[in-house]
């Protein structure tokens, strides 16, 4: 990505092309340690971060099973081989001393956001949001935390938590997704050095919304983040999850652990906006976003839905899944993935209906434009005893240009005759009545695509938070600026 | 439990010894088939075991095939005569029909008489004496099938089959109709477990049409157990049209794989619809591919799975070529403790603008412990078409139920009625009325022996 200075003006391909707006590097001095994995680097993050014994066990565990384990194949995506070696597995921004309010952060951090249009001193007024940023691995501002803990909601960093609240910490963490569960998931059980932890108690209704701008941002630092919510009986959480990070050549891995527990009557709501670099229109550097996320609905009635807007990350691998064991639960998932360039994205979800009456949703609507490579990959299993279950798919696609592709790959599991479960799917591109329509009413093409495209999308859009809606349609128009014609 | 390797230990022996049986079918050791053959051995050998991490065999489970030892069975008629096979085992129809027992042509089984000119339907036994050349040209022109273990082994080591090579321009009269009659009274000891491998090639030239029908059929004695693999290999040159109808009703011990390989040239158009009511464990793969555009493929079918079964319909349509259009619609009804297993994939080229594709898969679950594994794919690497594809799983609808009770049915009548009703869909796609009313009659019969009418099966 070397460019020579430039003189003339942008031609039309720059422009059309937009690039990535939030490509920038901060440069704050950090503690990183020297690429390379083995167990001796694994003790020096726990000890780094002060971790009691169990969970160097822990990781130590995880480690030594991930080395058994072989990087997966079976994805619909393609990506030269991932040399876990030449990655640095710590990196903190260097502290000073702990800052109390937004006035100790580093200004240079404090920039950065407002470079991507979050500054914090808005957010704090704005909407009622409270925001954990975590910049690279650790967490360095957490505001409105008073607010929250008059509730006795705990939000804080993962590392702060294992500090504060070991015995919840131990209790539920790796009980969703197990430190064995899959390739990536145990490479981060063993080498997590942040992330954010949630504990809503019994029968409240965390007075707002909770989010978490991640950035990454050392250079080649893979980013193993590691989230764990936990609802208790009858409350309520919405959390909300945006992503953004500097442009950069290399590879990125990215490889996130999320983990949800819904409780009886309890409804957890997790959205996310994922706009991480995407690499060049060649498809060089961008980052791979291999996530594991999982909610476990245990309790009767429990609820989880997660939403989420994928436009960013060269590869997305991604399946937010939801287990639902307790009676009546329901899982519901809303997705939007977009790929344009030589973006490539596999993702979907797992529904396990284990519960009677339990009942679950899907929508998926992906969009390809460029050379990008679009795949819905879901599995619905209704179990022996899940009687009464219900599941409703729908997967649409839509194409732009003839050189993208959709894949829609759904598996449906049924093992109870009581179990109803419907999948549709469609794939087609927008119709030359739907543009001529538009035009004719004075619409230039570009926004008739983007506004047919924002209507393809609006079922998902419906369940983002309001701000995040706003933002996921800006952040859409922008991702098909050019993509389209 | 026995482990991993043991499995694939087993499985590499099973494959051992078929491939150290004799060759039935050629025994000339220049022959061309021989060179063909040996080809076909070595793929069998260097192409990876199968197990159920890979794709096309997660539903499956196949591990109980490699525990029996299927032997090629010996020639004979079995005592079978005409009014036997006539009266009790076949549909009335008009046809040319091949008889096959245990594999084997039964010459006096069969019927070829008055066939006119321009059309050639045989047994590959006989073609290869008759008329090697052209049969030399399919085998050449074909694709080599030696992609996967079991099309590969039936290569190496099928014992005969049929062949059919139509002309230009011509249209045959009546189906062409090849029974598969598998038996185990044919062989000298009663609790052999037999081998029968099958191979069929038909060709339609420019502008023909013909309907065949395949019939699997076999006495249901108690321990009637063997594997029969049939692969099938179709072209369809420019304009011609097969209507193809497959109905397998195989003994409830029996291990069934069909592969059927259907190559597509302009305006070609294949319909096909088929009925699945027996084996223990019976897959039928379609492997279809537009080598040209405009082509048109529909592929219907129905399967009831009783206890014990597992019934596995395995598509793969390419659509290599702009403005080409597939219909695939297959049924499922689960009367017993069995497995249904539905794999469909689309696969939309690059080049293949203007491609129509619909794929839909339903499922009625009758009772408890039934279990249904579906798997609808759409690969689309071109914008301007239209693709959908839809499934469902579900019981039988109260409301359907309530609306036919409060109309003074009774509870098992009306069940069967929305049965058949189901079943509707698929069945008006055989477009030979005898044939139809004669599948219709078996599903209902299948269904009816095993009480999927009587009351409430769901057992709450």
């Amino acid at each position: 990505m070397s460019s020579a200075p430039k003189t003339s003006q942008p031609t039309v391909d720059d422009l059309v092309s937009s690039g990535y707006q939030h490509g920038f590097v901060t440069s704050i001095e950090s503690d990183t340690f020297p690429p390379g994995l083995n167990e001796d680097v694994i003790r020096l993050i726990s000890a780094r971060k002060n971790e009691p014994e169990w969970v160097l066990d822990w990781r130590l565990k995880a480690y030594r099973r991930w080395l058994t384990l072989e990087d997966p194949q079976w994805a619909q995506a393609k990506h030269p081989d991932i040399d876990f070696q030449a990655i640095s597995y710590y990196s903190a921004p260097k502290k000073r001393e702990g800052p109390k309010s937004l006035d100790e952060v580093d200004p240079e951090l404090l920039h950065a956001y407002e470079k991507l249009g979050i500054p914090l001193e808005e957010q704090k007024a704005l909407a009622g949001v409270a925001v954990d940023a975590v910049f690279d691995s650790i967490s360095v501002a957490t505001t409105f935390k008073e607010k929250l803990a008059e509730a006795g909601v705990i939000f804080c960093s993962m590392s702060e938590a294992i500090q504060k609240h070991p015995e919840l910490v131990q209790k539920y963490l790796g009980s969703v997704v197990s430190y064995a569960d899959n390739f990536y998931a145990c490479l981060n059980a063993a080498v997590f050095t942040d992330g954010t932890f949630v504990y809503i108690p019994e029968g409240v209704r965390c007075p707002m919304e909770l989010s978490t701008y991640f950035r990454i941002n050392e250079a080649k630092t893979g980013q193993f983040e590691r989230t764990l919510i936990i609802a208790e009986a009858g409350s309520y959480v919405s959390y909300l999850e945006g992503c953004t990070a500097p442009m950069r050549d290399e590879n990125q891995l990215h490889a996130a652990v999320v983990e949800l527990i819904a409780m009886d009557d309890a409804f957890i709501k997790y959205s996310t906006v994922q706009n991480w670099y995407p690499g060049n229109e060649q498809g060089k550097g961008g980052i791979y976003n291999f996530v594991t996320k999982r909610g476990a609905c245990r309790g009767k009635r429990s609820h989880i839905s997660w939403t989420q807007v994928e436009t960013g990350s060269a590869i997305t691998w991604k399946y937010p899944s939801c287990i639902l064991q307790g009676d009546d639960s329901v899982g519901e998932f809303y997705s939007v993935a977009v790929t344009r360039g030589r973006q490539q994205a596999d993702t979907g979800t797992k529904m396990l209906h284990i519960g009677r009456n339990t009942r679950s949703t899907i929508v998926s609507k992906g969009i390809s434009a460029g050379y990008g490579q679009n795949t819905y990959r879901g599995l619905v299993r209704m179990s022996k005893r899940a009687e009464g279950g219900r599941n409703h798919t729908q997967c649409d696609s839509l194409l732009l240009g003839d050189k993208c592709a959709a894949n829609t790959f759904p598996y449906i599991e049924v093992m109870n005759p009581d179990a109803e479960v419907e999948h549709e799917a469609t794939t087609s591109k927008i119709s030359e009545d739907q543009l001529f329509y538009c035009r004719q009413r004075g619409l230039s093409e570009e926004d008739a695509v983007s506004m047919i495209v924002n209507g393809f999308c609006k079922e998902v859009f419906n369940e983002l938070p309001m701000e995040f809606a706003v933002e996921a349609q800006k952040l859409l128009n922008l991702t098909l600026e050019g993509a389209v014609g | 439990m026995i482990s991993r390797q043991q499995r694939q230990q087993e499985q590499r022996e099973w494959f051992m010894q078929v491939l150290d049986q004799d060759d039935l079918l050629i025994k000339d050791n220049t022959h061309w088939l021989r060179q063909y053959r040996k080809d076909a051995r070595q793929a069998v050998n260097s192409l990876p075991l199968l197990n159920r991490k890979q794709e096309a065999w997660r539903y499956d489970h196949i591990e109980k095939l490699f525990e029996n030892n299927f032997v090629q069975p010996d020639e004979s008629t079995g005592g079978f005569t005409n009014v036997e096979l006539y009266d009790n085992l076949l549909p009335p129809l008009t046809s040319y029909r091949l008889v096959f027992i245990n594999g084997y042509y039964a010459v006096s089984l069969s019927n070829l008489e008055e066939l006119h000119d321009g059309i050639t339907v045989c047994s590959i036994g006989d073609a290869i004496h008759l008329m090697p050349e052209k049969l030399a040209y399919s085998f050449i022109y074909g694709h080599k099938l030696h992609k996967d273990k079991f099309s590969a082994l039936n290569d190496a080591m099928f014992n005969d089959g049929v062949f059919i090579n139509i002309d230009q321009g011509v249209h045959l009269d009546h189906p062409v109709e090849i029974v598969y009659l598998n038996t185990n009274h044919a062989t000298s000891e009663d609790d052999r477990e037999n081998l029968i491998q099958t191979r069929n090639i038909i060709f339609l030239h420019e502008g023909s049409s013909v309907q065949v029908i395949e019939n699997f059929v076999s006495d249901q004695s108690e321990n009637n157990k063997y594997f029969h693999s049939n692969v099938t290999e179709i072209y369809l040159d420019e304009g011609s049209k097969l209507e193809h109808y497959r109905f397998q009703d195989e003994s409830r011990q029996a291990y069934h794989l069909s592969m059927l390989y259907v190559t597509q040239k302009k305006n070609s158009h294949y319909h096909s619809a088929s009925l699945a009511l027996g084996g223990a464990w019976a897959r039928t793969e379609y492997k279809v591919n537009f080598e040209e555009e405009q082509s048109e493929c529909d592929l219907y079918g129905l399967y009831a799975v009783g206890d014990e079964q597992l019934i596995d319909f395995h598509l793969d349509v390419q659509h290599r070529q702009p403005l080409c259009r597939s219909r695939e619609q297959f049924k499922g009804i689960l009367y017993g403790k069995g497995t249904a297993v539905f794999d469909g994939r689309i696969l939309v080229d690059k080049h293949a603008q203007k491609s129509d594709a619909v794929l839909t898969n339903d499922n009625l679950l009758l009772v408890n412990d039934a279990e249904v594994n579906t798997k609808p794919q759409l690969e689309i690497y071109a914008d301007d078409v239209k693709c959908s594809h839809g499934t469902t799983v579900g019981r039988l609808d109260k409301e359907h139920l309530f609306y036919l009770r409060s109309r003074g049915i009774a509870e098992s009548e009306a069940r069967k009625m929305l049965c058949q009703g189901f079943a509707e869909d698929i069945m008006m796609n055989i477009r030979n009325e005898e044939l139809r009313l004669y599948m219709v009659d078996s599903l209902t019969r299948t269904l009816n022996a095993h009480n999927v009418s009587s009351g409430d099966n769901y057992g709450h």
